[in-house]
């Protein structure tokens, strides 16, 4: 049996076994044609589906153009997308970040750069007054977001780097960086100043986070179909240009 | 909503095209009044009008917006969205892609404005006299074809006024057709498409590259090899047709088969013919599936060297050659001008009797056109769909395949016509062959080929003998 599976394949390099329908070619090239034709014309004449979900377009009259154009359209980023850095401010718009260090310390490719700080009127806390990421040199990896204690730099604005013209233009100090919406949380510091009355022990729980949810994971919502993408872009790219 | 713009936009095209023929009869008409008046011969206008019209207006502008239709086109057919990032910097233009005409501009001011570059190794003055070679040929052979019927100047609209405040009479004919009644015909068309070997040999051997050399070759070769079978295959038509004038095969066309109830088109008359004809006619636009010449993306061709316009001169050659090839097809096989209508009908008479014989000429002269960008969409989506054929399948479908089959038909179409000279067997044999071919492709099974490695599952049981 091996031998006449041997023999079978005994064919000349680039030779099919062909029936004598196809060795006629021509109704096979003309099958084709009508394959092309298809294509040509359901989309010249149908409508193209503007939707950035790419593999399930369904444009009408069978339009099926894939194409994203690219900088008016834009394929949303998967749930978690480590986008362009971004330093979390506080309500009153310094940065929550109290200067310890620590993702500049744990960054592998030592992108990050800190100069502390101390405020004047609070001998207790740091702060950076000067915070710069070469762009250029970060891996993207998201270590220096888990590492920071304070939540004071995220990842989250599904953005990437934009283009610039030069080197210097991708090394984004504290002015470009500090953007977005406000974050703060009861256990902060600066809320539980003098008069605060947001007990301690509410911490977790406002967090928000998984871990320290007390259902079981096995009842938890998955989530919705199709919608797998989180309402984004919160940033524009422009809101990462250098202030002119 | 796009189904509608776009039929709107081709229903203009073609309102466009309507347009432009009556201009050249009247440009070919009023321009052979000035030359009755001034040498008493009014067909030196009407071919120096013709020459201009037809050539550099209507073939020119076809080839040159083919090279965007095949980008556009291509794009359509892969599902893709093609070229639309050029602009005009104009104020409400700017932001429209006008489905990408800026780019066709955009094209030929880059290979006006590139570097003409020139080997220092190569041989000066054949090099650039290759892409003369090559471009030439191919734009003459448009001058025998018919593109719409003869008028009598009179006919076209304020001619007769031009020709009486000139004080000449205006009875002479007015047809869209560069060099009429020129008795030789096909053999022109012949003697020029092989003279276009000599353009792409030239530019091959002229580089002194060994690539581009090999590419010469291989398109000398080619192009040998189906010169023989484009010639047989239209000695079935010569045969039916009972001349060399692409005009009088046009007017043969008109004829009525089975009593006038199908047109005696080429088509249905040669199916066999209009095969080998259209195959080698590929093959002679060096264009895939029979572009070994130049295989761009692995074994370079023989324009490796070119480059800004001598490379453009070779470019739009190729586009150029399928118009005209698809002018020719067009008359001999597609019934040339004339309406894709049983002649029992009598829809050309009808016509005639309501718009005038000007507004008939140039319904056929937009029908013509029409045919002709047809055909043209359809080499576009053959290259398209087919992949490239080896070396040896070329040269092995040229001189094993095509040339026999060629011969055959001449024997065929022969012995039919001897049998029945109103044409009728001979259209049943072409129909019984065309049925065959469509009812092949529509009611075979779709079934994969059998792969060669095949692994798993039942064991294949391939259809012939077994055990010696």
């Amino acid at each position: 049996m091996a031998h006449d599976t041997h023999r079978e394949t005994e064919l000349r390099p680039g030779e099919a076994r062909l029936s004598w329908y196809q060795k006629l070619y021509v109704p096979e090239v003309l099958r084709g044609l009508a394959v092309t034709t298809r294509h040509f014309l359901g989309n010249l004449f149908g409508d193209r589906d503007q939707s950035t979900d790419v593999l399930y377009r369904k444009g009408s009259l069978g339009n099926q153009v894939a194409t994203i154009q690219y900088p008016e359209e834009r394929m949303p980023y998967p749930e978690g997308y480590r986008g362009l850095h971004r330093l979390v401010p506080r309500e009153d718009g310094k940065p929550r970040c109290v200067a310890c260090y620590m993702c500049a310390t744990v960054c592998p490719a030592q992108c990050i750069y800190i100069e502390a700080s101390e405020y004047s009127d609070d001998p207790i806390e740091k702060y950076p007054t000067s915070f710069v990421i070469d762009q250029l040199r970060c891996i993207v990896c998201g270590l220096c977001v888990e590492a920071c204690p304070k939540d004071a730099i995220r990842m989250d604005t599904y953005v990437h780097t934009p283009p610039e013209y030069s080197r210097e233009g991708f090394v984004y100090p504290i002015e470009r960086l500090l953007k977005g919406p406000a974050i703060s949380y009861p256990s902060d510091p600066w809320m539980k100043r003098e008069d605060s009355k947001q007990p301690t022990d509410q911490h977790f729980p406002l967090h928000g986070i998984a871990e320290h949810s007390t259902e079981p994971v096995a009842q938890k919502e998955p989530l919705p179909q199709g919608e797998n993408h989180p309402p984004q872009p919160v940033f524009a790219e422009s809101d990462f240009q250098k202030q002119k | 909503m796009r189904a509608a713009q776009i039929s709107a936009i081709i229903l203009g095209l073609i309102a466009v095209i309507a347009g432009a023929v009556g201009a050249f009869y009247w440009v070919g008409a009023a321009l052979g009044v000035v030359a009755q008046a001034l040498f008493g011969a009014a067909y030196i206008g009407v071919a120096v009008a013709n020459a201009h019209t037809l050539l550099l207006v209507l073939v020119m502008i076809l080839a040159s917006l083919l090279t965007l239709a095949e980008r556009k086109w291509s794009a359509l057919m892969q599902d893709r969205i093609g070229p639309n990032r050029a602009r005009f910097a104009l104020p409400g233009l700017s932001n429209r892609s006008l489905a990408g005409l800026p780019h066709f501009l955009a094209d030929g001011i880059k290979m006006l404005t590139k570097e003409d570059f020139v080997p220092d190794s190569a041989s000066k003055g054949l090099f650039t006299l290759a892409p003369m070679l090559a471009f030439a040929p191919i734009f003459l052979l448009f001058a025998v074809v018919p593109i719409a019927p003869v008028l009598t100047a009179s006919d076209i609209p304020g001619i007769a006024g031009l020709a009486a405040s000139m004080g000449v009479s205006a009875t002479f004919p007015v047809s869209l057709q560069v060099v009429p009644d020129l008795e030789i015909g096909l053999l022109y068309v012949f003697a020029f498409a092989s003279l276009a070997v000599y353009g792409t040999a030239i530019a091959g051997w002229a580089s002194n590259n060994r690539f581009a050399f090999m590419g010469g070759v291989r398109a000398a070769s080619q192009m040998i090899a189906y010169e023989v079978a484009l010639g047989l295959s239209l000695v079935g038509a010569m045969m039916i047709f009972g001349s060399l004038k692409l005009e009088d095969m046009t007017a043969g066309q008109t004829a009525g088969l089975f009593g006038g109830a199908l047109p005696a088109w080429g088509i249905f008359l040669q199916p066999i013919g209009f095969l080998v004809f259209f195959v080698a006619s590929l093959a002679e636009t060096k264009r895939a599936p029979f572009d070994a010449p130049e295989g761009e993306s692995e074994i370079i061709g023989y324009f490796v060297e070119y480059s800004g316009m001598r490379f453009g001169m070779f470019m739009i050659s190729e586009f150029v050659e399928i118009v005209v090839l698809s002018g020719i097809t067009v008359s001999i096989f597609f019934g040339g001008f004339h309406l894709p209508l049983p002649p029992a009908w009598g829809a050309e008479a009808w016509l005639a009797s309501h718009v005038g014989a000007f507004g008939l000429a140039v319904v056929l002269g937009m029908g013509f056109v029409l045919k002709v960008i047809l055909l043209c969409w359809v080499q576009l989506t053959i290259r398209w769909t087919m992949p490239r054929f080896r070396y040896d399948q070329i040269q092995t479908l040229g001189w094993k395949i095509l040339l026999p089959i060629g011969l055959a038909n001449v024997f065929v179409t022969g012995a039919l016509i001897l049998a029945d000279q109103s044409l009728d067997w001979l259209a049943v044999a072409g129909l019984a062959q065309l049925i065959f071919v469509i009812g092949l492709t529509v009611l075979y099974p779709s079934k994969k080929p059998i792969s060669i490695r095949h692994s798993g599952g039942a064991p294949a049981q391939p259809a012939m003998p077994q055990g010696h």
